[in-house]
């Protein structure tokens, strides 16, 4: 049949759609409407004192969307949750909560949500009751199943606070103790071990408000990072001298306690951190150690730093990458070096941090190491990077990881080493790359549990699928990996009654299975609730004080959504080790360097089912709902491609297809696509919408910790000769000749009296 | 008849009372005839017929509405509770002073006299199968403005009962009148008001009320 349509063929099929909405109009309630008799007025039976009807009450509790911790205030009114803002008292977030917090309503209205378990039965997925699918769990994890130790594996993402503490205790009494892998695609496990190695403390502390000067390998601490709400909150306040004090400025008080911090980033293609840059640097991929080393040489050399910390071994090191060599490799012009090295030597105490592309690649912990030297040479150590400190309870910390452990799964499910493999508040089947064969190394383990609130793509795999409450219904205590300045333990509490009666908390799920299992310890407690209460009951001796009850304690910690626990200090050493960085290598087969883009939006691509997150204009470009590749203009001249082109990306792993999007903010030789879309399932928001650049990730991993280097991808790019509209807010980005606005160069500027060197 | 039909009529029976006198003239002239009023009649009126009929300070809005008889799950007399009982409106819907929308009352303070009174009568029987069921009833929604409008029952009850003086709380049922109608005379309620733009700005007009676009559109 021929797809075109004719305009009486579209008018025949408007005048049937138009009867079938009419007739189909005929059964709809109308739930809005000034009709009277139509709509439903229910009243409390026993109203609460507090809850006045039409007027909000705010409960606090823990934001669930990304794992840095961040503490919520939600309001509900006439018991549904209408609005998520920042927690005042959360020493994390101060009150602030970026989009992805405040979209986590859509994710507990969102109308794909799974409202009954599924299990498989032939071959399709099939509604099943909570009766049976707790039978079928118990059939395999519970006390009858014979297990063999070592033989079930569970996946989930960043898990911290008392659900750790039960998910260790139930893989313990299972049998497989090491059987937790945590996979989380925007980690930070290349530079935890740097951290380590060098530092002694794998999360330290940083000190905005103390540094003059942020130098960013790659790092996009206030996007794609540990704890972006924290550090956007120290970076605009402290760093940038508006305030100094949290409190003041909760008061209003925006006083100027301080010089501007300046910031200079390095990168091979612009994420919100260097968009927010006084000097932002196009760094050829894979080289930002080179030039850390640089500018390492230019401390050293020029300005004459005292170097008697460093190794003679390093010190020989340094000394080999002159200012030519390293423009050079690197492709940053030799002043922009000198001038990032001047600034630097000025600006004392001053930050380097590394992340994101300079520590995703092969030699990430070389080049992460490289920079952890500048912090070394400049003396920063213990002035801007504070210890951490340990927290003081242990158990409740996070378990964190990346895609190695992903990986390390799929080996052990593909050589059946797998009886049973449960997946929780992760999707490996669209995060992992197409050379892991995930599918396969899945569809090897005989029984196979996924636990989401969403229809995803792992969820399309499993064979029994339990429905998840939302944060908003569930409860759960909270670790940040980063804390700052007072630790906490976020609470999670409910501040809704469940949507749909068929779903459980995650927590609820892992008690019933230990009760199930009599494992001691945990016999006593009806719900999760009651074993959270039980725990708070003991923290309560050692925190509420004598005068406060266990019941006014918890009252308390409900009410603030956290509870303070006091840090012991902790220590750092500075350690220099001399780096090995390779040369850059040229391949003139695959000649572009992939940057898969995570951005404060979609993340991995956990909110794609959002639709406020996909309407949100992306930082950079502003583009809206779907894929694009960033392009530099002069990249895109070479292969005569113009915006909304249609390019292939193809690496030695596959190929993507996707509209180009043309700018400066990138290296020539990279080619950026974003995280987050191209999903194959995981609902109508969702589906059938971009490319996933994560696909075609090639199998390199970073060669200290097993991780994979997430841009370490060496690909072509082709065009296609076909054009896709590129629907994105904003304007133009010249002038048209107009002289709209008048300009001077920044040379032309920095010359002149305005000049100085507040300047980039 | 759909809500902008009903809006229609509205507006072809809307007395012509922009012609009569514009802007602060046509208020003054209305306050002047209600000063008229309340200067020569009250020699002549029983005190009893002024209580009833009365709110000071206040021109009450016009405009009518045929609403339609809305079976609820219970039929409540809202009759027997305000004209033979004399129960003030705020005892059962607390919430109006408060918050924005008046608010059902809570099925346990019906049960707060009915465990005790006319336990007998078939609707207060039905009331307590609710009750013991831990429901409340379905009760079905008579009055409602558009969600595009801020309709604050709070705001109007400190204009015209809180803060209005001489206005007695107990004689509260007279302003809620002004667009519930007179609720003592029905059993369950009826919509007697419009309810519409044009019925909310002649009451601010004449009462003096805000008038900016988006005291009502935020």
């Amino acid at each position: 049949m021929s797809t075109k349509i004719n305009r009486r063929d579209f008018l025949k099929i408007m005048g049937w759609s138009g009867v079938g909405a009419a007739l189909a109009g005929c059964d709809m309630p109308s739930y809005v409407t000034l009709e009277e008799g139509r709509e439903t007025v229910t009243s409390y039976v026993h109203p609460e004192e507090f809850v006045i009807p039409g007027i909000g009450v705010r409960y606090a509790s823990t934001c669930q969307q990304c794992p840095a911790g961040c503490g919520l205030h939600a309001r509900v009114r006439e018991g549904r949750v209408l609005k998520v803002e920042g927690n005042p008292s959360s020493p994390i977030n101060r009150g602030k909560l970026c989009q992805m917090g405040q979209a986590g309503l859509q994710h507990h209205y969102n109308p794909d949500r799974l409202r009954r378990p599924l299990m498989r039965a032939g071959g399709r997925l099939q509604e099943i009751t909570w009766e049976q699918a707790e039978k079928l769990l118990l059939q395999r994890l519970g006390p009858e199943a014979s297990l063999k130790p070592g033989r079930v594996a569970w996946l989930t993402g960043t898990v911290s606070g008392h659900q750790a503490v039960l998910l260790d205790a139930l893989l313990e009494s299972l049998g497989s103790p090491e059987g937790h892998y945590v996979h989380e695609v925007v980690n930070d496990v290349v530079s935890q071990e740097v951290n380590r190695e060098l530092l002694g403390d794998p999360l330290p502390r940083y000190d905005f408000g103390a540094a003059r000067m942020i130098l960013s390998f790659g790092a996009d601490f206030l996007g794609a990072s540990v704890s972006p709400v924290h550090f956007a909150t120290e970076f605009g306040g402290r760093f940038r001298g508006v305030w100094n004090d949290p409190e003041a400025f909760r008061k209003g008080a925006f006083l100027p306690e301080r010089e501007r911090g300046v910031l200079v980033q390095a990168e091979p293609a612009m994420t919100l951190t260097g968009a927010n840059a006084d000097l932002w640097l196009a760094v050829r991929p894979g080289t930002e150690g080179v030039l850390a080393l640089g500018i390492a040489n230019a401390l050293l050399v020029k300005h004459r730093r005292d170097a008697s910390m460093l190794p003679e071994e390093v010190r020989r090191l340094v000394a080999r990458y002159d200012l030519d060599t390293v423009s050079g490799i690197t492709g940053v012009a030799g002043d922009l070096i000198v001038r990032t090295a001047t600034w630097l030597h000025e600006r004392t105490p001053s930050l380097v941090l590394a992340g994101g592309p300079a520590t995703g690649q092969e030699h990430g912990f070389q080049a992460a190491a490289a920079a952890m030297l500048l912090n070394i040479i400049l003396g920063n150590v213990g002035r801007t990077i504070l210890p951490s400190g340990e927290f003081p309870f242990p158990q409740l910390t996070p378990r964190r990881g990346g895609t190695g452990d992903l990986l390390a799964f799929a080996e052990k499910a593909s050589q059946g080493a797998v009886d049973v493999a449960v997946v929780s508040g992760t999707n490996p089947a669209y995060t992992a790359p197409a050379f892991v064969g995930f599918a396969e190394a899945f569809g090897k383990v005989p029984f196979k549990v996924v636990m989401t609130q969403f229809p995803d793509e792992t969820a399309q795999l499993a064979d029994l699928v339990l429905p998840l409450r939302s944060p908003y219904e569930d409860w759960g205590t909270h670790v940040a990996a980063y804390q700052a300045e007072r630790a906490v333990i976020g609470m999670q509490q409910p501040v809704m009654t469940p949507l749909y009666e068929e779903t459980r908390g995650f927590g609820d799920i892992l008690l019933s299975l230990l009760k199930a299992r009599a494992v001691e310890g945990y016999q006593g407690f009806a719900d999760y609730y009651a074993y959270l209460r039980h725990a708070f009951a003991t923290f309560a001796q050692e925190f509420g004080g004598e005068a406060v009850g266990e019941e006014a304690f918890w009252r308390r910690v409900l009410q603030e959504g956290q509870l303070r626990v006091p840090r012991r200090p902790g220590r750092l050493q500075a350690k220099a080790v001399p780096v090995r960085l390779p040369e850059p290598r040229a391949d003139t087969e695959f000649p572009f360097h992939l940057v898969p883009a995570a951005r404060l939006g979609l993340w991995d691509g956990r909110h794609a089912n959002i639709p406020w997150l996909q309407e949100a204009p992306d930082q950079i470009t502003k583009v809206v709902w779907g894929s694009w590749a960033e392009l530099h203009p002069r990249t895109a001249q070479r292969l005569g491609v113009e915006e909304g082109d249609v390019i292939r990306i193809t690496s030695p792993q596959g190929s993507i297809e996707t509209r180009v999007y043309i700018h400066k903010g990138i290296h020539p030789e990279a080619v950026a696509v974003p995280m987050g879309q191209g999903h194959e399932a995981y609902g109508r928001y969702a589906q059938g919408r971009g490319v996933n650049p994560l696909k075609i990730v090639d199998a390199v991993r970073e060669a200290r910790t097993g991780e994979l280097a997430l841009f370490g991808t060496r690909v072509q790019i082709t065009k296609v000769g076909r054009r896709e509209r590129l629907v994105r807010m904003g304007g133009a980005e010249t002038q048209h000749g107009r002289k709209l606005v008048a300009t001077i160069t920044a040379d032309v500027y920095r010359r002149s009296e305005g000049g100085g060197e507040h300047v980039a | 008849m759909s809500a902008s039909e009903s809006f229609l009529m509205e507006q072809r029976h809307r007395p012509r009372q922009c012609e009569a006198g514009r802007g602060a003239w046509g208020r003054g002239w209305w306050a002047l005839v209600v000063l008229l009023c309340a200067l020569a009649f009250p020699a002549v009126w029983s005190p009893a017929a002024v209580r009833a009929a009365e709110v000071p300070n206040a021109v009450p809005p016009e405009g009518s509405y045929d609403g339609k008889h809305v079976p609820q799950p219970i039929e409540f007399p809202h009759d027997v509770h305000v004209k033979v009982n004399q129960i003030n409106c705020m005892y059962c819907h607390t919430y109006a002073r408060r918050s924005p929308v008046a608010g059902i009352p809570p099925t346990s303070k019906c049960m707060g006299c009915h465990s005790v009174i006319a336990t007998d009568k078939p609707r207060i029987k039905k009331l307590v199968e609710y009750w013991e069921k831990n429901q409340p009833p379905p009760w079905k929604k008579v009055h409602d403005v558009p969600d595009f409008v801020h309709f604050t029952h709070e705001k109007h009850l400190r204009r015209f009962v809180f803060n209005n003086p001489g206005m007695d709380v107990a004689d509260v049922k007279e302003v809620c009148a002004f667009c519930h109608g007179q609720v003592a005379e029905m059993t369950v309620a009826r919509k007697v008001k419009p309810l519409n733009m044009g019925f909310c700005v002649r009451c601010h007009e004449a009462n003096d009320g805000p008038h900016d676009c988006w005291k009502c559109h935020k």
